[in-house]
């Protein structure tokens, strides 16, 4: 018998034990469990599930190689970076009372958010699907390789909860072009402010299933 | 270092209000009055039984040191999310229909976080640090036409520098 773990939340399931409460019997293989099967505490798919393996993760090779030094200051960061720096940074100085200063910091992110280029009308939620799988496939494992080998515990962090995101936003958007407006036609709509994970239901999780911050920080997407 | 009252965990004990020598906890919209508060008292800080009040740090530590090889990494992922973010913005506001305008909305919040997080740990985390302070005199130099200016200058001289 073995066992699957969701991806997004954590959340186990066990073949031998099956889901009694959800009418699935104890001994069911993942394999006969419903293409529709969801994940009982987060609504991840299933295809967002892996099988557990017990072995433990091999270690890492620690590596503080920093030739590059020169790298950063060449490449110009994009006005889309510096927005998104700033208003992050806007958020550093609200959690340390700094009102003025997060003002600041806001103008300059409203100013460079302004100054990004500008995306093509016929711009579809498809070419938002090719980006997560490029971002899935190749950008997260490039920077959780840069990020484990220099023991970058902030980095990891940060990866790791992007990830789960994006992989909860990619199997969104594929069942919303299958199912268009219908899928949250009559649900609403969650946005996570620390992780930026998106659910759907009636109501918002209790935690986030991703960072876990209580729900105070997750705000519902108002439809106008 | 004045004190700081967290009022989403304050019980309303109120003992804070007997503790403070100066009344800087006593006002009416539950923040603490900082042109009262006595730096370092930390009376409130103790006495509080619903651990809601803490003290704002004077200093911040120099963040931690970013490797190249993460600082670019990052960035490749952190320029794909605020990309993602404007093409869902263009959808948001662009779409005939209210419910796609609704989910492309979540999309760009969502980004913008993850974007926020991400470049976050690409090394502008504190808002003191060095890397910042020398990224707003880039900009102040560089300034394109309407770039808030001001706003950069205050940064410069109210953000407090750190000496590593």
């Amino acid at each position: 018998m073995r066992k699957f773990k969701c991806s997004i939340c954590g959340y186990v399931y066990d073949e031998a034990a099956g889901i009694p409460e959800k009418g699935i019997a104890p001994e069911t293989k993942w394999e006969n469990l419903s293409d529709k099967f969801i994940c009982p505490t987060c609504t991840a798919p299933k295809m967002a599930f892996q099988l557990l393996n017990e072995a433990p993760d091999q270690t890492t090779v620690l590596s503080t190689d920093n030739s590059n030094k020169f790298i950063e200051t060449i490449a110009e960061l994009s006005a889309g970076e510096i927005s998104a720096i700033c208003s992050s940074l806007a958020k550093g100085c609200e959690k340390q009372r700094l009102t003025e200063e997060m003002d600041s910091f806001k103008k300059l992110a409203d100013y460079f958010k302004i100054k990004t280029t500008p995306i093509q009308q016929n711009t579809t939620l498809h070419d938002i699907i090719k980006m997560l799988e490029k971002d899935l496939n190749q950008s997260f494992s490039v920077a959780n390789k840069a990020a484990k080998a220099n023991a970058d515990r902030g980095a990891q962090r940060s990866l790791m909860w992007s990830e789960k995101v994006s992989t909860m936003t990619k199997s969104l958007l594929e069942r919303f072009t299958k199912e268009g407006d219908l899928m949250l036609k009559n649900t609403n709509v969650y946005v996570c402010d620390i992780c930026g994970l998106i659910t759907i239901g009636d109501t918002p999780p209790d935690v986030c299933p991703v960072c876990k911050v209580p729900n105070f920080k997750i705000t519902k997407i108002e439809r106008d | 270092m004045p004190a700081y009252r967290n009022v989403r965990l304050c019980g309303k004990d109120c003992l804070c209000l007997y503790v403070c020598p100066t009344g800087a906890t006593d006002t009416e919209n539950s923040i603490i009055d900082v042109a009262k508060c006595i730096p370092g008292c930390m009376a409130c800080v103790d006495a509080c039984p619903s651990s809601a009040i803490s003290m704002l740090p004077d200093k911040y530590p120099p963040p931690q040191i970013k490797m190249d090889t993460v600082i670019m990494a990052q960035r490749v992922l952190g320029q794909s999310k605020v990309q993602q973010e404007k093409i869902a913005e263009t959808i948001a506001t662009l779409s005939d229909s209210p419910v796609t305008r609704q989910f492309a909305k979540a999309i760009a919040k969502s980004n913008r976080c993850m974007a926020e997080d991400i470049l976050r740990e690409a090394g502008y985390m504190l808002p003191q640090s060095t890397k910042v302070r020398k990224l707003i005199e880039i900009l102040i130099e560089n300034a394109p036409a309407g770039f808030p200016k001001d706003a950069a200058e205050l940064l410069l001289n109210k953000l407090q520098k750190i000496v590593v």
